[in-house]
């Protein structure tokens, strides 16, 4: 005698059960393997107050930010094909090179770093592809490069001499203009957000192919027009820092804090 | 690196006596120094030719009467030329401060008059030339101008020339969508550079058009230089 577990409508019921048990089946694996495609390392660093933090990343976000300890902690996850990489002491700064350390190995997932430095840390980070977020630092300079695609913001940033640069995404600065300071600002067809204390005091170069230059509270009548409003060049102030702003088909705004 | 400590090391790399990091750190110059990547070049050449001709040539036999031989020949032709310059000097010279000059009114008269009228021409040739100098001097000063802005526009063209070919070699290594990636933001530059180009060839005097060319050419040499290194 056969018993049925499944009753008169049995062949339909099961196969029904089936799909939705290979549907679950597939579901746990995707998540599994999705868990297990992606590492996650995490190390400290000893160092003291005034460091250099150099970053070569291939692809993936790099996010920099301050606390209040004198060390530096560097979290990493890699997605599948995992990158390698070593970071380096040298001479009182930390270097991770994620471009030589992988060289030769052709494809590599990306590697998404978020990084705790000590607040004077010179910063210098650069990717092929991805954003860039450094926040929060007061040091001599801050360097952010990405390739091609990727945001860069930097916000809370204090340092004599800051670089921003991509080929398509924003650039957003927030932060201070030092006495005497350099800031280069360029982007290929991003917008170009520059957030300032109202009591600036710069020289400014402002250049887009889009004529689409916002200088709002800080324009005054120093200022003169270049190529039909392609160009900007004044001073703000006594003009004591130097600050160039340029982006070939994007728009550059700058807005009083 | 700089062309100098490059030249130093040019040798070294052409003899493959170089670490690994110096001649990476040589040939990303090269790739930014035409000079350089000519002086290697020619280098490699030579020793090149050296190698495969080594124990081929041989030396002339008496080397040291040939070269005497040489020094002699060249000493004979320098005194015949200095005796023949000396003797013409002497032969004219002394012939014409020699001679007893005895004139008549109406020969000085005709003398003064031909001084005065060849001095006249001599000062209007020379003022003549005097202007068409100052020609000639604006002229090589615009040639050279536009010859430096050719060979700096063939200098940017080799070297995206360059970083072209060593993506090119590269790409393939690359994921998807970095390809699709460095394809997209090679577009936006080039679509800068043709904005720019099409603004200079209605206006060849913009200059805020030329900053944003050359700007754009910097770009484009910096994303191509970056993807590059992508192996």
């Amino acid at each position: 005698m056969k018993i049925s577990l499944f009753g008169a409508g049995a062949p339909r019921r099961r196969g029904s059960a089936r799909l939705m048990l290979a549907v679950l089946l597939v579901f746990c694996c995707t998540s599994i393997a999705t868990v297990y495609s992606q590492q996650h390392v995490s190390k400290r660093y000893p160092t003291g107050k005034n460091v250099r933090l150099e970053l070569k990343n291939i692809q993936g976000t790099i996010t920099v930010e301050s606390w209040d300890r004198d060390e530096i902690k560097v979290s990493a996850t890699m997605e599948s094909p995992s990158a390698h990489f070593t970071p380096r002491l040298v001479g009182g700064g930390l270097s991770i090179d994620v471009m030589s350390d992988n060289r030769g190995r052709g494809d590599v997932g990306d590697v998404n770093f978020t990084i705790q430095v000590p607040v004077t840390t010179s910063v210098d980070v650069e990717t092929r592809r991805g954003d860039i977020h450094v926040s929060n630092i007061r040091s001599g300079s801050v360097r952010a490069r990405v390739s091609s695609d990727g945001d860069i913001d930097l916000t809370g940033i204090s340092a004599s001499q800051v670089s921003a640069s991509n080929t398509s995404g924003d650039i957003l600065f927030d932060g201070d203009f030092a006495r005497g300071g350099t800031y280069e600002f360029s982007s290929g067809h991003g917008a170009i957000n520059i957030r300032i204390p109202g009591d600036s005091a710069f020289r400014l170069v402002a250049a887009t192919t889009s004529k689409k230059i916002a200088l709002g509270h800080f324009w005054n009548n120093s200022f003169q027009s270049f190529g039909g409003g392609r160009k900007y060049v004044g001073d703000v102030g006594d003009g004591r820092s130097s600050v160039s702003v340029t982006t070939l088909s994007g728009s550059i705004s700058f807005i009083r804090r | 690196m700089n062309c100098e400590r490059c030249q130093e090391l040019i040798s070294d790399l052409v003899d493959g006596s170089l670490s690994r990091e110096d001649a990476t750190a040589l040939n990303l110059h090269f790739g930014e120094c035409l000079g350089c990547m000519d002086v290697r070049n020619d280098l490699e050449a030579v020793v090149s030719f050296c190698r495969t001709n080594r124990g081929q040539y041989e030396a002339p036999p008496n080397e040291r009467a040939l070269w005497l031989r040489i020094r002699n020949t060249i000493e004979v032709a320098d005194n015949a030329n200095v005796k023949s310059t000396q003797e013409k000097r002497a032969g004219g010279l002394s012939g014409f401060l020699g001679r007893s000059w005895q004139l008549s009114f109406p020969q000085l008269a005709a003398s003064v008059a031909a001084i005065v009228l060849i001095v006249s021409l001599g000062t209007v040739v020379g003022l003549r030339r005097i202007d068409s100098r100052g020609v000639e001097n604006t002229t090589p000063t615009v040639s050279q101008a536009k010859f430096n802005l050719n060979d700096r526009k063939w200098q940017q063209q080799q070297t995206i020339s360059y970083w072209n070919t060593r993506v090119a070699t590269n790409r393939a290594r690359w994921s998807p969508q970095m390809r699709d990636t460095f394809d997209r933001n090679l577009n936006v530059i080039d679509q800068a550079l043709n904005d720019s180009l099409n603004e200079l060839n209605k206006n060849p005097h913009d200059e805020v058009s030329e900053e944003m060319l050359n700007a754009a050419m910097n770009e484009k040499i910096a994303l191509l230089k970056e993807f590059s290194e992508l192996e």
